[in-house]
């Protein structure tokens, strides 16, 4: 394919990733490089893990909070939109995993199991938070919940730019599309965590997409054909 | 045509759900067609933008909150299961007879409980059954006093005759008495009559009775 030039404004300040289809970033596997022998692999040691939490084991818990750990908080964040609540929300998620731990089945992998739970916790704060600002006098309840400025790095107006698109998109697509394109789960993962299809996944990345492209290209008008 | 010739029309499909194979097929295409190739740079745009808003940044402090919260839960979880064992294993200090009667208690609990229990899959009674109830309490307590009235009867007719023709100024009195009586539970009977299961209205009428049945003894008695 030849490299012609992106449509979209901020195509420029991005690197020029090669998203390949089908080659998806395994669960965990892309923070093995920070946190080497911390990181759970799919498969046994998911279920390993899984039979130590329900043992009580706490440093399972610890195993877990390493293999898993900062790409809660980074979900987290994604859907609540400051640091402090997105860690309220991944410790709520620990000691919601530590109460329910025996009703874990094993029909779901042990991972999803537990970003199912912090997908429903960050929705009960998201909620919770609502209530609180509907009885204050100062809640502008048109506003929807931004994102907090993170620490400087990368490129902070596109990431700006998109968080305030991805805010704007409905409830299931930014799920997929925060779980599929910034987490890197497989749809059929990204299904049995939000209870779907994977066809229903793939469908409503699909639309997050076409909404967010839409919502990132800057407005048509006389002065953009003068440029 | 081969079949991995994609055209514009096949775009959004392999968007959505394309495979490896038709991803390669509608690049070969977009290398002819500039709106395929800039539709797949925007798309591949967002996605590389997407990683803008991955942030693994640890905060070192999170996990030992984490830990901290983690096991007071579980220290909570493990004090209320051993609660009970502790209980019981308190009872060992105790001597023998407490024990004793610690597990006599416990029988009785258990008994009183399972009957409770019995009672409670019964079913509570239902208003058709109160109403049964009622009704044979009442029925009972005017069959009772239906008894009682002709057991009266009979002492009253055994004195008829020295009450009808009292030859005594307290046979007199008597006779007067047994009229105000008479008077008085025929009344009784009446407001009965209308408001049966008044138990206050039942309690006068039988004190009347009573009553009745003591004057009437008194007189058979000054016969004998």
């Amino acid at each position: 394919m030849g490299t012609v030039g992106l449509a979209l404004p901020w195509q420029s300040r991005i690197s020029a990733v090669q998203r390949q289809r089908e080659t998806r970033v395994e669960p965990s596997q892309h923070l093995a490089g920070s946190d080497g022998e911390a990181a759970a692999s799919p498969g046994g040691d998911d279920a390993a893990l899984a039979a130590a939490c329900l043992a009580g084991d706490l440093s399972a818990y610890e195993r877990l909070y390493a293999a898993h750990g900062a790409r809660m908080k980074n979900l987290a964040r994604n859907l609540l939109g400051t640091p402090v609540d997105a860690e309220d929300a991944v410790q709520e998620t620990f000691l919601k995993i530590q109460r329910r731990i025996a009703s874990f089945r094993s029909q779901s992998s042990f991972s999803t199991w537990v970003f199912r739970i912090l997908i429903n916790t960050c929705y009960d704060a998201r909620r919770s938070r609502l209530r609180k600002k509907e009885h204050s006098i100062e809640a502008d309840e048109s506003e929807p919940a931004m994102p907090e400025p993170r620490a400087p790095g990368g490129h902070p107006t596109l990431r700006m730019a998109l968080e305030r698109a991805v805010a704007a998109l409905t409830k299931h697509q930014r799920d997929v599309f925060l779980l599929y394109e910034v987490e890197g789960f497989h749809h059929a993962e990204i299904a049995s965590m939000l209870e779907i299809s994977e066809t229903a996944s793939k469908n409503t990345l699909f639309q997050a997409k076409r909404n967010l492209r839409q919502l990132l290209e800057p407005p048509r008008g006389p002065a953009a054909g003068l440029r | 045509m081969n079949a991995m010739n994609r055209t514009c029309k096949d775009r959004d499909r392999i968007f959505e759900d394309g495979s490896a194979a038709e991803w390669a097929a509608l690049e070969v295409h977009a290398a002819s067609c500039a709106e395929c190739a800039g539709e797949i740079r925007a798309w591949r745009a967002i996605s590389a933008a997407a990683q803008e808003m991955r942030d693994y940044e640890a905060n070192p402090a999170l996990w030992a909150r984490i830990a901290s919260a983690l096991a007071v839960q579980q220290q909570e979880k493990t004090r209320r299961g051993k609660w009970i064992w502790n209980w019981l294993r308190s009872l060992q200090v105790l001597p023998l007879t407490l024990q004793t009667a610690a597990a006599a208690a416990l029988v009785l609990l258990l008994t009183v409980s399972a009957g409770l229990l019995y009672r409670y899959e019964r079913g509570p009674a239902t208003a058709a059954d109160s109403h049964f109830l009622k009704s044979r309490a009442l029925a009972d307590v005017q069959r009772t006093e239906s008894a009682y009235v002709q057991a009266i009867e009979k002492l009253a007719a055994e004195t008829k005759p020295q009450l009808d023709q009292p030859d005594t100024p307290l046979l007199a009195s008597y006779k007067e008495k047994l009229q105000v009586l008479d008077s008085a539970i025929d009344d009784l009977r009446t407001q009965a009559d209308m408001n049966p299961s008044n138990a206050h209205l039942r309690y006068q009428l039988l004190a009347m009775y009573q009553e009745k049945q003591q004057t009437l003894e008194e007189v058979l008695e000054m016969k004998q």
